[in-house]
């Protein structure tokens, strides 16, 4: 029998929180790769906050040995981070897979990442394969959804695997059906070298490590290699596999998964996509699919003790080593100082990052308001593009404005069809059709700024459907749009870090509900003092905080004095998260504020 | 060291906003802990030769201590401090605790000046807060003091009870015209475990509300300005010549040594407090003992300076290494005219001492 048709390279696809990571546990425990006793909870999760969140971000394939009817198979697991955000990501990482399974929750059925990451896997040509999970909940209606599965997503599903992964039912069920239904790699391992980086990571030891996937040829240590992509080239130092801790091997051949080590520096000089071919010897063709990563969603981040400006860079730099697709670079702000403007994949990346900062480098951050990019036209015809509000051109410099529109797609009960398509008129969204996928769930299709949806959408999204409702959006293009920013005055200073980037249509109530917002949080100082929305030279809003009145200890004797003089430190500790805009004092919530303000309102 | 201050932990009863050390209904414990306050004065350790300036009693109620009991304790200090000609010794008294005999018995001993815990002249405010007293048994006690030959007389007030500030100034008035010297108006706060508390949080309306309360206040310090009482303090005010002089030297940062359970002292750097549980104490044990680092003391002197009219010295700031004129904050209240200068002395000024602890916090280094 020949090499190739006893491997198999799948991945593990589903929406979030359907048992992804689980059921990848449960492979590994079953093939004896790993006893169990070493087993962790949900292994291939490594990051501490990861398995906190019971969601993968960090793709590990493992190499797994099974054995079927006499013969062993080599199964090799590609996990897939289940997000919105790394779409890019999980397509690479099955573009290194035959096959993909399909995990769908048998109580709550298709959801909309079922959906977006089975058309993912169809369009990189793989062999889809539904597994329907967590039939021990009592819930679990596994007939309905294998139903829901033909009739949404198109695919047959009346012999797809009822199991649970979390007790372990018909875990052997997958196996075979990974062997039986999925095809074997093709490749030429005597062709010139051609491998997929699908994903990549830092090692203290070793550098930057690219996890590849070979479709041609061969390669070991020693060997000179090129990135096709960034044309870099670099000389092999080690190859192997993951079981699922790292295990050197001699060479990597066609239709195998594992990594290689070139002593690359940077992760950064390593990205996904790209194709890795011999120096000498090299492929004609590139494999396709490859694209640059670029962020989408930006903030500014600084450190509350401005102190610390230098632990926030170090903290940075050490997570992009292992982050190629988080981008810094310095800002400055009036009101808060030295910090930086970091841009991300999207919203939960964005908040991944910034509760690493807090957790593993206890940082005490200010984030601004998510904001995107804008492609500003001037009127003397140049074109800037900027994410920082602040940074936008005075009015008269300004042609218009262009921002990234997303397609969204949002599945839903019928009964909160009314509610959402309200949030996506609100939010100046574009309706493009709705799909009645069954009776009992909706498929909506809007056009939505992307500035609009960093902006609280999810949250509003999730109340406004009871948490029913599920999300995915792609990137569409720039359009043009009737944008402002809206400055906030505090006693007639402007604090740049509250500025922001709002349709024309929605300045006046947005600027209104900032002003009332800071009004409530920021504590009554010596004097009154405006918080104004403005536009330009134009208030577009006022309030006024009145004085400070009562802030005094009552008396002080012999035997207060100690404990009065604590009293104070304690009071003068609170203040040092305290900002200062010309003689006001804001507290660091007030920058984060601006997002939750229509949670209040409504 | 020149100031005493002895602590009487005795009630009758607990008022509703206090969280003093005191003990209500333990009159039988007064014998056995008069016994171990002596012993305390006795044994201690004090060999700088130097006359006692100021002495204070305060508690709980002094007032509620047999004439024999304060005996002892007065005869415990002349035989063993050196006590002045003109020191100033003061007592903390209830109206109803209060007899003649009492007053005279206490201008005998040489005390000279009397803290008057009135508290209120409303007669619903009285019974709000857990007084005993009624409005005309206070105005009785200062009677009965004048009758004794005691002349400065001080009465405590509480600012924040729901009153119209008309019949508040009206009651300042009455004072005034009894003979008191000496005010101590204190804005009602909140203790956390006090009745008061549990009171306050089942009704929110009970007391004046903040704003309502440093209005009100500034009008009093308006109402006693007018009447020739000087503000030396925050919360204190005097006809000139009758300011407390023991409890200045707490402000001004001299050094004092307390007797007697939970009293604190300022002795040889440290600032010191005895046990608040009367085993403990009498076991001479202490609550805490700490020695002021120059942080420390830099950090009293201007929240104490600042809370009196005199203020702090930049000076004395700087011999402990802090030049407060480098510091921002200090530059632009000064611009702003909250804080006053004069000379080597700043203070803060009146209008913002409802403020103060805000103002004292940028002050700090």
């Amino acid at each position: 029998m020949e090499r190739f048709q006893k491997i198999r390279n799948f991945c593990i696809i589903a929406h979030i929180d359907h048992g992804k990571s689980t059921l990848a546990d449960r492979l590994i425990e079953s093939t004896g790769t790993l006893a169990k006793r070493d087993m962790q909870e949900q292994l291939l999760d490594s990051m501490e906050l990861e398995r906190e969140k019971g969601i993968t971000i960090k793709l590990t394939p493992t190499t797994m040995h099974y054995t079927y009817e006499g013969e062993e198979y080599e199964l090799n697991l590609i996990d897939t981070p289940g997000h919105v955000d790394f779409t890019y990501e999980v397509s690479r990482s099955l573009a290194a897979c035959e096959g993909a399974i399909l995990i769908v929750d048998a109580s709550q059925g298709v959801e909309a990442q079922t959906l977006a990451n089975a058309y993912l896997a169809v369009d990189n040509n793989l062999e889809v394969l539904p597994v329907i999970n967590k039939i021990d909940l009592p819930s679990a209606r596994p007939e309905e959804i294998k139903k829901e599965i033909e009739d949404v997503i198109g695919i047959p599903a009346m012999h797809a695997p009822c199991i649970s992964a979390k007790d372990g039912t018909n875990i052997d069920q997958v196996l075979q059906m990974i062997i039986k239904e999925f095809p074997s790699p093709v490749g030429d391992e005597n062709g010139k070298l051609k491998c997929l980086i699908f994903d990549s990571y830092y090692d203290n030891f070793k550098g930057a490590i690219c996890l590849i996937r070979v479709f041609d040829g061969k390669v070991k240590v020693g060997d000179k290699i090129r990135m096709m992509h960034t044309g870099k080239t670099y000389e092999v130092t080690e190859v192997g596999i993951f079981v699922p801790f790292a295990k050197q091997k001699d060479c990597l051949m066609a239709g195998e998964v594992g990594y290689l080590t070139g002593s690359i520096k940077n992760i950064s000089d390593i990205e996904v996509g790209d194709t890795i071919t011999h120096d000498d010897d090299p492929t004609n063709d590139a494999l396709s699919g490859y694209k640059k990563v670029q962020p989408v969603v930006f903030c500014g981040v600084f450190t509350v003790d401005g102190a610390k400006y230098n632990d926030l860079k170090d903290a940075l730099e050490k997570l992009k080593l292992n982050d190629a697709s988080l981008s810094f670079q310095p800002e400055v702000s009036q009101a808060l100082g030295f910090g930086f403007r970091c841009g991300f994949l999207g919203l939960l990346h964005l908040e991944i990052i910034t509760q690493r900062l807090e957790r593993e480098y206890n940082l005490d951050i200010i984030t601004t308001a998510p904001s995107v990019y804008y492609r500003v036209h001037k009127t003397d015809g140049s074109m800037v593009e900027l994410s920082n509000p602040s940074s936008l051109p005075s009015p008269v410099e300004i042609d218009y404005i262009e921002e990234p529109c997303a397609n969204v797609h949002i599945f839903t009960p019928p009964a909160y069809v009314g509610a959402i398509m309200e949030l996506c008129q609100d939010k100046r969204g574009i309706y493009k059709d709705l799909v009645y996928l069954d009776t009992n769930r909706v498929k909506l299709n809007y056009s939505l700024p992307l500035g609009e949806i960093v902006y609280d959408f999810f949250d509003s999204l999730k109340s406004r459907s009871k948490g029913y409702a599920s999300l995915d959006y792609e990137i569409s293009d720039f359009e043009r749009s009737d944008l402002v920013r809206v400055d906030i005055l505090l006693n007639g200073e402007k604090c740049d870090a509250l500025s922001i980037i709002v349709h024309k249509d929605k300045a006046y109530t947005r600027g209104r509900a900032l002003v009332e917002k800071l009004k409530k949080i920021i504590p009554r100082q010596l004097f009154e003092v405006p918080i104004q929305a403005a536009i330009g030279s134009k208030i577009i809003a006022r309030e006024t905080l009145s004085a400070m009145r009562k802030d005094v200890l009552a008396k002080c004797y012999g035997g207060d004095i100690t404990r009065k003089r604590k009293l104070l430190e304690k009071q003068k500790e609170g203040k040092k998260r305290m900002r200062r805009i010309g003689s006001v004092e804001i507290p660091s919530e007030a920058f984060m504020s601006i997002l939750k303000l229509d949670d209040e309102d409504k | 060291m020149s100031a005493i201050y002895i602590h009487i932990p005795f009630c009758r009863q607990k008022c509703a906003y206090c969280a003093f050390c005191s003990f209500a209904k333990s009159e039988d414990k007064i014998d056995e802990y008069i016994f171990h306050l002596t012993k305390e004065i006795e044994s201690f350790n004090y060999d700088k030769v130097e006359g006692i300036d100021t002495i204070y009693i305060g508690g709980g109620t002094p007032s509620l201590l047999k004439t024999y009991q304060l005996k002892r304790i007065f005869d415990a200090l002349y035989k063993k401090f050196k006590v002045k000609k003109d020191a100033e010794i003061t007592i903390e008294c209830n109206p109803n605790s209060l007899t003649l005999a009492k007053a005279k018995f206490y201008n005998k001993l040489g005390i000279n000046r009397v803290s008057l815990g009135v508290q209120s002249l409303d007669k619903n405010n009285l019974k709000l807060i857990e007084r005993l007293h009624s409005p005309s048994k206070a105005l009785k006690a200062i009677d009965i003091l004048k009758e004794s030959g005691i002349e400065n007389i001080s009465v405590d007030l509480l600012i924040g009870l729901k009153e119209s500030f008309s019949s508040f100034a009206f009651h300042l008035q009455q004072l005034i015209e009894k003979g008191v010297k000496h005010f101590s108006l204190y804005m009602l706060q909140i203790e956390r475990g006090t009745k008061l508390e549990k009171l306050v949080n089942e009704n929110r309306d009970l007391l004046l509300n903040d704003d309502a309360c440093v209005e009100f206040y500034q009008k009093a310090v308006e109402f006693l300005k007018k009447n020739r009482f000087l503000q030396y303090e925050i919360s204190n005010f005097a006809l000139r010549g009758f300011e407390s002089r023991h409890n200045i030297k707490y402000w001004t940062g001299s050094e004092y040594v307390g007797f007697g359970m939970s009293a604190h002292s300022f002795f040889s750097g440290k600032r010191f407090a005895n046990s608040s549980n009367f085993k403990e104490y009498y076991q001479g044990k202490r609550e805490f003992c700490e020695q002021l680092t120059l942080q420390d003391r830099i950090e009293e002197l201007i929240m104490l300076g600042l809370r009196c009219s005199y203020g702090t010295s930049k000076k004395d700031l700087k011999n402990l290494g802090y030049n407060i004129e480098e510091n921002a904050n200090f530059l632009e209240l000064v611009k702003q005219k909250i804080i006053k200068e004069k000379g080597d002395r700043f203070y803060l000024n009146p209008s913002f001492y409802g403020v103060s602890n805000d103002i004292i916090i940028k002050l700090l280094p």
